[in-house]
């Protein structure tokens, strides 16, 4: 079967040209892609290619983005904005700078549902889906009356409002703490479960990225430097950037065997639930990531 | 205690609109007359009551000062939303003629274009002209900020938000930009309004404003420049003119922290 989004794209804006060399990628109808790379590396810069957002930027793209079957490259503006929020979400990375703040919840998730259809959809319901209190008192907030992790939730609501083929969500997660982070994680793989949503996971931390992802690209200064499936990332990296990676990967002291009783509740959270979600086998990929 | 100057400036318009007396009539009987029951600030060298006039001049003032700070508001988002909104060289272009404007005596040049003109136009018309020339003058600061503001909310976070969303361009200035530019406007009408009058203070002062017998505050001021007639009573328009500027500069903060 044809992939989501099969792309091999490059990248300038006016002042810096090159920021992204040929990236190629393919994601499968309901994959979970990893996209890893450090800050400045390029990943946004994909996400605003993807969904040509980056000419608003000033910057422009070349190559090859086949989605559905289209080159969305080729096309007239007009229908390229009927594929943004529609065909194509998008998760930004500043959850409480990506809402308006003199516009209600209600007000702006109902926005992203008048860009492509009329009527209202069944707000309350969708807030549940993202476990959000569906209370109509929830819809008369402002931003600033919500927290971080429910401000990401209305985000990602309003990103799949549409219920969108393909959802991109650009380092969801690093504005939050630990706890909000695995919710939030987990919401993502349950969407992606029950909607089979595909999923473009960018982040800066291969650990988070592996709890939940089916493959993972690793980004190094614009140019993809190895992907893979998940587990042989961790159990056999090739290239010496990726081994960089793992090595990093803070590791508790002495639980190395007993993840269970691990005290560091962050670092054994996400293991345990990939190990739950049955992706890898969480001792061996560790050892490797240990050894490597 | 903060309320006083609103209450007594709101006092003197209802009283403007309501009061009998015209601004035009002499009592010739008592020309130049000291403050009395009958002409509590007296009559002027014409013997006209001067109360009658301060209290016409209050409500001109007020009203063609909130006019013009409208128009020049209006004309302010125009060119600076347009500027900040297209960007490039429009934009560029309309910043550099702003700052050439600016950099003008503004004061000087309202004189020299009010100066210039004939003598013999209707009081009506030297009215308008002068708030006229006060409001295309007016728009340039504000101008300047409202291209600023239009400027980081285009580039913000929320309005890539709603491209990601597929909003269109339309949409995100209706929905997105106009309730955060809300603020903006209203603080440029509310500090424009005191500026205009001060001006119309200055250029009446020195005769350049309305032309007889309209009294504005500016024109009852004129009377001042002739010593004979510096009376503590020929002062009272620049006690209104305070009070009336007190008001404004203390509705702008609250005003805009409001929204
Ligand atoms: N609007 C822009 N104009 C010029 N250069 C940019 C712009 N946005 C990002 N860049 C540059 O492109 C590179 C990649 O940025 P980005 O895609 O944001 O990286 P990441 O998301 O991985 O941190 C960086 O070196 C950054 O300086
Ligand atoms: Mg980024």
């Amino acid at each position: 079967m044809n992939p989501v989004l099969y792309a091999r794209i490059s990248a300038d804006y006016p002042n810096r040209p090159g920021v992204l060399e040929d990236v190629e990628f393919a994601i499968g109808r309901g994959e979970i892609l990893g996209l890893v790379g450090e800050s400045g590396s390029g990943k946004s810069t994909i996400a605003m290619t993807l969904l040509r957002l980056i000419e608003s930027k000033g910057g422009k793209a070349r190559g090859e983005l086949l989605f559905q079957d289209r080159n969305l490259l080729a096309l007239p503006g007009r229908k390229m904005r009927r594929v943004r929020g529609r065909e194509i979400g998008l998760v930004l990375q500043s959850p409480l700078s990506a809402l308006n703040p003199s516009l209600r919840i209600g007000a702006q998730i109902l926005e992203a549902w008048r860009a492509h259809r009329q009527g209202s959809p069944d707000l309350l319901q969708l807030l549940e889906m993202v476990n959000l209190p569906p209370e109509p008192g929830f819809l008369n907030r402002y931003p600033r009356q919500l927290s971080v992790g429910q401000a990401q939730r209305v985000l990602i609501a309003m990103a799949v409002i549409h219920r969108p083929a393909l959802l991109i969500a650009d380092e969801p997660t690093s504005a939050l703490d630990v706890v909000t982070q695995a919710e939030i994680l987990r919401l993502f793989s349950s969407l992606n479960r029950q909607m089979g949503t595909s999923i473009l996971y960018i982040s800066h931390d291969l650990l988070s990225v592996a709890s939940f992802c089916h493959r993972i690209a690793i980004l190094q200064q614009g140019r993809i430097v190895e992907a893979n499936t998940t587990a042989e990332i961790f159990r056999n990296p090739q290239h010496p950037y990726t081994q960089a990676l793992l090595a990093a990967i803070p590791k508790p002291p002495n639980c190395l065997e007993t993840t269970t009783d691990c005290p560091s509740l962050a670092w054994s959270e996400t293991i345990n639930q990939a190990v739950d979600d049955g992706q890898y086998r969480a001792k061996d990929s560790l050892v490797c990531a240990s050894r490597s | 205690m903060k309320a006083i100057p609103a209450i007594l400036l709101a006092l003197l318009l209802i009283v403007s609109l309501v009061h009998g007396g015209s601004y035009s009539s002499q009592h010739r009987e008592s020309i130049d007359a000291p403050p009395s029951w009958r002409f509590p600030l007296g009559t002027d060298d014409l013997g006209r009551d001067r109360f009658v006039r301060l209290l016409d001049a209050t409500r001109i003032s007020v009203l063609f000062a909130g006019a013009a700070a409208f128009a020049a508001t209006l004309l302010a988002s125009l060119a600076g939303g347009i500027a900040g909104y297209t960007g490039g060289w429009f934009d560029h272009m309309v910043v550099r003629t702003i700052d050439v404007l600016l950099s003008l005596p503004s004061l000087f040049l309202l004189l020299v274009t009010r100066a210039l003109m004939p003598l013999n136009i209707s009081p009506v018309l030297s009215l308008l002209v002068t708030y006229a020339l006060m409001a295309a003058m007016g728009w340039l600061s504000p101008a300047r900020v409202i291209r600023a503001g239009v400027r980081s909310f285009f580039d913000s976070e929320y309005v890539l938000q709603a491209r990601a969303e597929g909003c269109s361009e339309a949409r995100i200035l209706v929905r997105h930009i106009l309730p955060n530019l809300r603020p903006i406007l209203l603080a440029q009408f509310w500090t424009s309004v005191p500026v205009f009058i001060l001006t119309e203070a200055s250029l009446g002062f020195l005769g350049l404003s309305a032309g007889e017998p309209f009294p504005t505050w500016g024109s009852l001021l004129h009377e001042l420049q002739n010593p004979l007639m510096a009376r503590p009573e020929a002062f009272a328009p620049i006690v209104a003119i305070a009070l009336c500027v007190c008001c404004f500069k203390r509705i702008t903060p609250w005003r805009v922290s409001q929204i």
